[in-house]
């Protein structure tokens, strides 16, 4: 008997953008996108709709060309009624161009000598799934998003640096500020590039990169760089390294991965005080290759799942940051251009232009340097760690690694 | 057309309507991973009045007019609003280009024939094991776009663009040793896709050998010759970026730095943008209503031109170009390229690399930046020695001043090419582009 399921995604936007230092446009974008997908016979048919449309309608698409039902040997997922909503206010347009006028007021008002680009602005999510077999899921969020660029008038770059954050509701303008002063404040005054290059960063793209490495199909082809070192302690005793579908600070991710499945506790450790515990699958891959079933489905709404689409974490340190840099200073990076991870795991990164950073204060700017690491000392030797407290440069939390200059 | 919308009185208003149908199948190491069939239909609605762009997207057609009118409603009208310098500069166009049509539209073709295709490269080159392929993939897909303009002054264009791609790639290991690679080919349906098996295989030799044997490189100064693929990289994003103007509207420092008619490279150096080309990067016209047009960024080593839209053109008092693009319904166009490329040359490869005594071969790069100092990241190189390509060497970055290096390029090959694998991301809006150019020379980059 056919199984029909629907996937969507609800959303509202608004924007204001600056162009050097002037307000260029005003945008607006409502959208939904469903997908409809009818199980049967080991099959599953697709419909990817853009725009309303009507549900009758879009399962008879999903069903209509049996020649494109993809292979899909797994029974859906049941389960009940949950809804969860993030968000924290209704923003208003109103309340995003007041704000916007006012960040710009600011950064004009008291750095005159930089102009800046960018924008800010607000989006409603909402996710929802929804199944013939009792799933009835919606997530909610809603988050401002912050991004400006800067350039020195003396500069003949196109871009010196920027900084972004993303807040559930607007504060009275304290995080703002305190990153405008951070990044802008002492950005003049040239600082020396001290003798241990700590870099201070968020964490999102190397984690990405870890779980790309995790993918459960890569680790038993032989194709990962983590391949044959499950159970092995491969990385810092400090380090380990989560999925969390709880995770508050995180933007927009659903507690159900791509084919409807709910990780018990909605946590699941990959990587424990730099022991690897698993590898991650979704149904295809954990069938094919007789590995645990992860339920580590990406949302794919216009075909089959694939694996990946976690929200990691890095268990923090219970110091904060200044307490793990101990006295030492270390570097934010503004504009740098990192090489791909070689089969070694080594890189290298050109830092353009970066700030120096004791752990409170922005010292200085300091000049282009050249630096490389390696993928398994940075997160072993070279890891320092993901300190308690949010740093201010990101609103954000952040990692802390050394690297070599070069 | 056009007559169809009721324009606000007092504002310029235009409206650009996407119909896209993406399709593909793709091939994950013997399973089936994608299957895709997705429709899309959208528009953009965009007003101004001199001040500010208001915009909204939508997928309902059906709403454009009633969008159209809450964003008057949000505006301040100017009666003289086609007197604005960026408004008048605007061109009104009508013409319908429609080139697809029949059975080689892509709404017309079948799931077998992409499958077809997809076999083909399947059985051609993952039909023998080889130790060194421990993961592989293969996707063959297809994109149609019919783009609608619509503007108060009066344009009404309506164009077609389709592109269907096939790409095998491979993950390569050996001793430890892991290198991804593959080769990517474009046509216009997946019959033009077949017969490209051979480059294919030679290609992923090519990496079998280069994982297997290539030896540390001492980091430092060298002379190198990229290749064409290489030189299509540094001409978009080295210099192409740079090029675009909206970066430098009030800006001093910038418009002095580049004043048309400064000498910025080696008289060898000539490279050009122009939407006209039917490549990845074609656009009849920009979606600001502009026709396409070629526009020389440097000539012999000098500055001639930059890319605009509109607004970047009426404030430094320059031409339209046609550079105006969106990535898709939902964002606004800004200045952006189309098909970039550093033109040919008179040299043979084979004359360049004899006439190389000690240098660096850089055979594929992965991507690249441009700032003052741009970097492109390196996936295969040679030793070039005596003249001739010696020993795979590993080099993972390339850097170096965007002006010297302009400066520093003493051969430019004749074996000219123009590559459509990349699409170019510029504030959050990822656009297709094509890029182009031939082997040269550059007679120092830092390589490490």
């Amino acid at each position: 008997m056919a199984i029909r399921e629907k996937h969507s995604a609800r959303r509202r936007e608004s924007r204001i953008t600056f162009e050097e230092n002037k307000p260029k446009a005003f945008e607006h974008i409502n959208s939904v996108e469903s997908s409809y997908r009818v199980y049967e016979n080991d099959k599953v048919g697709i419909f990817y709709s853009i725009g309303e449309i009507d549900d009758e309608e879009g399962f008879a698409r999903a069903q209509a060309d049996p020649e494109r039902a993809r292979p899909y040997p797994f029974t859906p997922e049941s389960g009940g009624v949950r809804k969860r909503d993030k968000s924290e206010c209704e923003f208003t347009d109103r309340e995003l161009l007041a704000t916007a006028e006012e960040y710009m007021k600011y950064l004009t008002d008291n750095y005159p000598q930089f102009t800046f680009s960018g924008s800010v602005g607000t989006e409603w999510l909402e996710q929802s799934l929804k199944n013939d077999l009792g799933i009835d899921y919606v997530n909610t969020d809603a988050s401002a998003g912050v991004g400006f660029n800067f350039k020195h008038k003396d500069s003949t770059d196109l871009r010196d640096g920027g900084f972004a954050f993303n807040v559930r509701k607007f504060d009275d303008g304290t995080i703002f500020r305190t990153m405008a002063d951070l990044y802008l404040g002492n950005y003049e005054t040239v600082a020396e590039i001290p003798e241990e290059i700590i870099i201070v960063m968020q964490y999102y793209s190397l984690t990405g990169g870890i779980m790309s490495e995790l993918n459960a199909e890569s680790l038993a082809l032989g194709s990962s760089r983590l391949t044959g070192k499950v159970g092995e302690k491969v990385f810092s005793e400090d380090f380990t390294l989560e999925h969390d579908a709880t995770d508050k600070e995180a933007w927009f991710t659903r507690f159900w991965d791509g084919e409807g499945c709910v990780i018990p506790e909605e946590k699941l450790v990959l990587i424990e005080n730099g022991v690897i515990k698993t590898g991650i699958s979704d149904k295809r891959v954990a069938k094919k290759y007789n590995v645990p079933h992860t339920k580590s489905a990406g949302h794919n709404y216009g075909d089959l799942p694939y694996v990946g689409g976690l929200n990691l974490r890095i268990r923090r340190s219970e110091k904060t940051m200044k307490e793990l840099l101990a006295g030492r200073r270390a570097i934010i990076p503004m504009n740098a251009t990192g090489s791909p991870i070689d089969s070694n795991g080594d890189m290298s990164l050109l830092v353009s232009t970066s700030l120096l950073w004791d752990g409170d204060r922005v010292l200085g700017r300091l000049p282009e340097f050249r630096v490389k690491a390696n993928i398994f000392t940075l997160l072993g030797k070279d890891y320092i760690g993901v300190g308690s407290d949010d740093m201010k440069a990101f609103n954000d939390k952040a990692i802390l690694l050394r690297m070599e200059r070069v | 057309m056009s007559e169809k919308f009721h324009f606000p009185e007092g504002l310029y208003a235009d409206i650009r309507i996407e119909e896209t149908l993406s399709t593909g199948v793709c091939m994950l190491n013997g399973d089936l991973t994608r299957d895709s069939l997705m429709p899309e239909t959208g528009a953009l609605i965009r007003v101004y009045d001199g001040k500010m762009w208001y915009t909204a997207s939508t997928n309902d057609l059906s709403e454009i007019q009633k969008e159209l009118d809450a964003l008057a409603e949000l505006a301040t009208p100017d009666p003289a609003i086609c007197e604005n310098p960026a408004i008048r500069l605007l061109e009104v166009n009508r013409e319908e280009r429609l080139v697809f049509e029949g059975e080689n539209k892509l709404c017309n073709i079948t799931r077998e024939r992409f499958m077809k295709t997809l076999n083909h490269y399947v059985k051609e080159c993952t039909g023998e094991p080889v130790p060194e392929v421990s993961s592989w993939s293969i996707g063959v897909e297809g994109t149609y776009q019919k783009k609608s303009f619509y503007s108060s002054k009066g344009s009404a264009i309506v164009y077609d663009y389709q592109l269907c791609s096939c790409g095998v790639f491979y993950c390569l290991t050996s001793d430890g040793q892991q290198l991804n690679g593959g080769k990517q080919f474009f046509g216009k349906t997946p019959e033009e896709l077949l017969g490209h098996e051979k480059e294919v295989l030679a290609e992923r030799d090519r990496y079998i050998d280069y994982l297997k044997n290539a030896v540390e490189l001492e980091p430092g100064e060298y002379t190198c010759v990229l290749s064409p693929i290489t030189t299509a990289m540094f001409a978009h994003e080295s210099f192409g970026h740079k090029s675009e103007a909206d970066f430098m509207l009030n800006d001093r420092k910038l418009r002095d730095e580049w004043v048309m008619g400064k000498k910025v490279g080696s008289d060898l150096v000539s490279i050009c943008d122009s939407g006209e080309l039917l490549r990845h990067g074609y656009i009849p016209y920009d979606d600001e209503g502009t026709k396409s047009r070629e526009t020389w960024l440097i000539k012999d080593g000098v500055l001639t031109g930059r890319l605009h839209d509109s607004t970047s053109a009426a404030a430094l008092s320059e031409e339209l170009t046609g550079n105006s693009r969106a990535q898709d319904y939902r964002k606004r166009p800004v200045v952006r390229m189309t098909n970039t490329y550093l033109a040919a040359g008179k040299d043979s490869f084979d004359d360049i690399i004899a006439d190389t005594k000690d240098g660096i071969y850089v055979y594929m790069v992965s991507n690249g930046t441009g700032s003052s100092t741009f970097v492109m990241n390196a996936t295969v190189c040679y030793r070039i020695r005596d003249g001739k390509i010696c020993e795979p060497c590993r080099v993972r970055m390339l850097t170096g001043s965007v002006f010297q290096t302009l400066f520093d390029i003493d051969r430019v090959g004749s074996d000219f090419e123009i590559f459509d694998s990349y699409t170019c991301g510029k504030m959050g809006q990822m656009v297709r582009v094509s890029a182009g150019g031939p082997t040269i020379r550059v007679r120092k980059l830092q390589v490490g």
